[in-house]
């Protein structure tokens, strides 16, 4: 029986299931699909625009934000495109079925998501990192002369621009976990506005000081603490913010890993 | 070979709803293997488990002597089109087959042998939202055939599909069968099956009610008759009268053999130089065969004239 077994009429092949393969197929499927342009652009567009408008009608009115804070005031528009974005590579797959197709290519389940979220954060980190040294140099064209002009090599400039890049990544990062995890884009929007952007602002009209320092430590409050060249008012250190950040985004992948090992397709 | 072993899976909480119950069964590769049954009996179900997409709540199935799952290259094991539309249709049907197609280091020439095949060339750089219902079945069969697998697994392929598009398929999964690949496709006609399919799987409410060669079902179901017309149709029905023939006569002319076969009839009228104008198997007695297998587990029954009835 063993003989009959093995299915002899396929000739043997090369190809082979790959975590490389795996890897060029998630980022084919991002790339081929006309939402993932539309959304960078125009994640790009807004934080370029919003910079723009700030350095050029800047008048010299000795505002105290920090100089990286004034010019990315942007990003928490971007945010909302690239944490979109997140949820439609995962969510978007359910909503449309082709995660029957994905899952039947890669049959382990796992790579799929982690393939995903890799792609993922390699083009949301270099995006925003790019856009946010373009928009800080633009910015500086008009900021020139005024109580905000600096250098990228000041001290603390490339920190902040890149510390912003990696907290819009990581929290988009986290929208891209809430997707896998509820397997609904609108689910997974509102999933994201409701328990990263809304509650913790909720929480924090708690008159309790340990709910306030909790709440610190929650994705977006610690998201704030990065992006900055100054440390920003009521928020904890940096690289507390990045950690937290970075634990979030795992803790949530991980959960979705573990449900996505178990449910069915 | 695909091997199925107490196959088992019911679904919800309090009340759970047995989908697929205790099913075992084999499909022998060289064979196309018809999945039978009724809408709701459990063969998309069977498929979804056979491929991993759905955990068996008991028993175990294993494709090319693994689970589905245990394969370092799956693509080039399993072929499958699901029942369900598994497609991005924001995306184009090459680059959809070419998505599929890097996980397994498969290259572009042979996603394009794939779309050739299927006749989708022309329309590959298409986004899939536009597509027909056939046109997303023949993308689905594309990438089903991608990774030239010895195993495929179709649920309800001849779905929205043109006559041409029917026979297109039926010959497809023929010459995969005679290369000597394992082919298991699903339908809930008897028709269909009938004249694609060499051996037979039926099931109603996930049990198994027959595993069969579709010669024998035929043989077996007892209910075939043949038609006969012929100028001396009395002279004949009294040749042919025996204690296992029943014949009915509606019109005058024409008679409804049971108990024998087409050849005997033909031999018997020559033998006593009777001219037949017409002399036909009746395959219309398959359906109901089907049907009569599979009435009492059919999710739901109308009511009012049976079919049944009707038919015969």
């Amino acid at each position: 029986m063993t003989t009959t077994d093995t299915t002899a009429a396929a000739p043997s092949q090369p190809y082979r299931l790959t975590p490389a393969g795996i890897l060029r197929s998630e980022w084919h499927k991002l790339w081929t699909l006309r939402t993932t342009w539309i959304t960078l652009l125009t994640a790009t567009a807004l934080v370029l625009a919003v910079g723009i408008t700030m350095g050029s009608t800047y008048d010299g009115d000795d505002s105290e934000v920090d100089t990286v804070v004034f010019v990315l005031f942007g990003t928490q528009l971007s945010q909302i495109c690239l944490a979109v974005l997140g949820i439609l590579v995962t969510a978007g797959e359910y909503a449309t079925g082709m995660i029957r197709a994905s899952l039947t290519a890669v049959p382990r389940r796992l790579p799929v998501l982690w393939s995903k979220a890799a792609v993922f954060t390699a083009v949301a980190f270099t995006l925003s990192l790019v856009t946010n040294v373009v928009t800080f140099l633009v910015a500086q064209i008009w900021l020139g002369g005024t109580d905000k002009e600096l250098a990228l090599t000041d001290p603390g400039v490339l920190g902040a621009l890149t510390g912003s890049a990696a907290a819009i990544t990581l929290l988009s990062l986290i929208a891209l976990g809430l997707g896998a995890l509820l397997r609904s884009v609108p689910g997974g929007i509102g999933a994201f506005v409701g328990a990263v952007l809304v509650l913790p602002e909720v929480l924090t009209t708690l008159p309790l000081d340990a709910v306030d320092t909790a709440v610190k430590y929650f994705p977006a409050q610690a998201s704030s603490s990065l992006g900055s060249i100054t440390r920003v008012e009521n928020t904890i250190a940096p690289g507390a913010g990045l950690l937290s950040l970075a634990l979030w985004a795992a803790a949530i992948l991980t959960t979705a890993a573990l449900l996505l090992r178990r449910r069915d397709v | 070979m695909i091997r199925a072993h107490g196959l088992t899976k019911r679904y919800g909480g309090k009340r759970p709803k047995t989908a697929v119950d205790d099913l075992t069964f084999e499909v022998r590769p060289g064979t196309v293997t018809g999945f039978l049954g009724p809408n709701g009996a459990g063969k998309s179900t069977t498929m979804r488990m056979l491929l991993g997409l759905d955990a068996p709540t008991a028993g175990r199935c294993t494709v090319g002597g693994r689970a589905y799952t245990a394969h370092s290259a799956p693509l080039t094991q399993v072929g499958a089109l699901l029942e369900a539309r598994s497609i991005h249709p924001g995306r184009s049907a090459y680059h959809h087959l070419m998505a599929l197609a890097h996980t397994h280091g498969i290259p572009a020439s042979r996603v394009r042998d794939v779309l050739d095949t299927t006749g989708l060339t022309d329309v590959a750089g298409r986004r899939v939202k536009g597509f027909s219902l056939g046109m997303g079945q023949r993308l689905g069969i594309a990438a089903a055939l991608l990774g030239d697998p010895g195993t495929l697994i179709l649920d309800e392929p001849v779905n929205g599909l043109d006559p041409e598009g029917v026979l297109w398929i039926r010959n497809l999964l023929k010459a995969q069968a005679a290369e000597g690949r394992t082919v298991l496709v699903s339908s809930h006609l008897m028709s269909e099956m009938a004249v694609t399919a060499d051996h037979l799987i039926i099931i109603g409410r996930g049990r198994l009610l027959a595993d069969t060669t579709v010669e024998r079902f035929v043989r077996d179901s007892g209910t075939g008759s043949v038609k006969v017309v012929s100028p001396a149709a009395a002279h004949l029905s009294e040749l042919l009268a025996g204690p296992a023939v029943t014949i009915t006569s509606d019109t005058p002319g024409t008679l409804d053999v049971r108990g024998t076969d087409a050849e005997h009839i033909g031999r018997t009228a020559a033998a006593h130089a009777i001219p037949l104008f017409e002399l036909t198997p009746q395959t219309a007695s398959l359906e109901q065969a089907f049907m009569d297998l599979t009435h009492d587990s059919v999710e739901y029954v109308t009511s009012g004239p049976s079919l049944a009835g009707a038919a015969a």
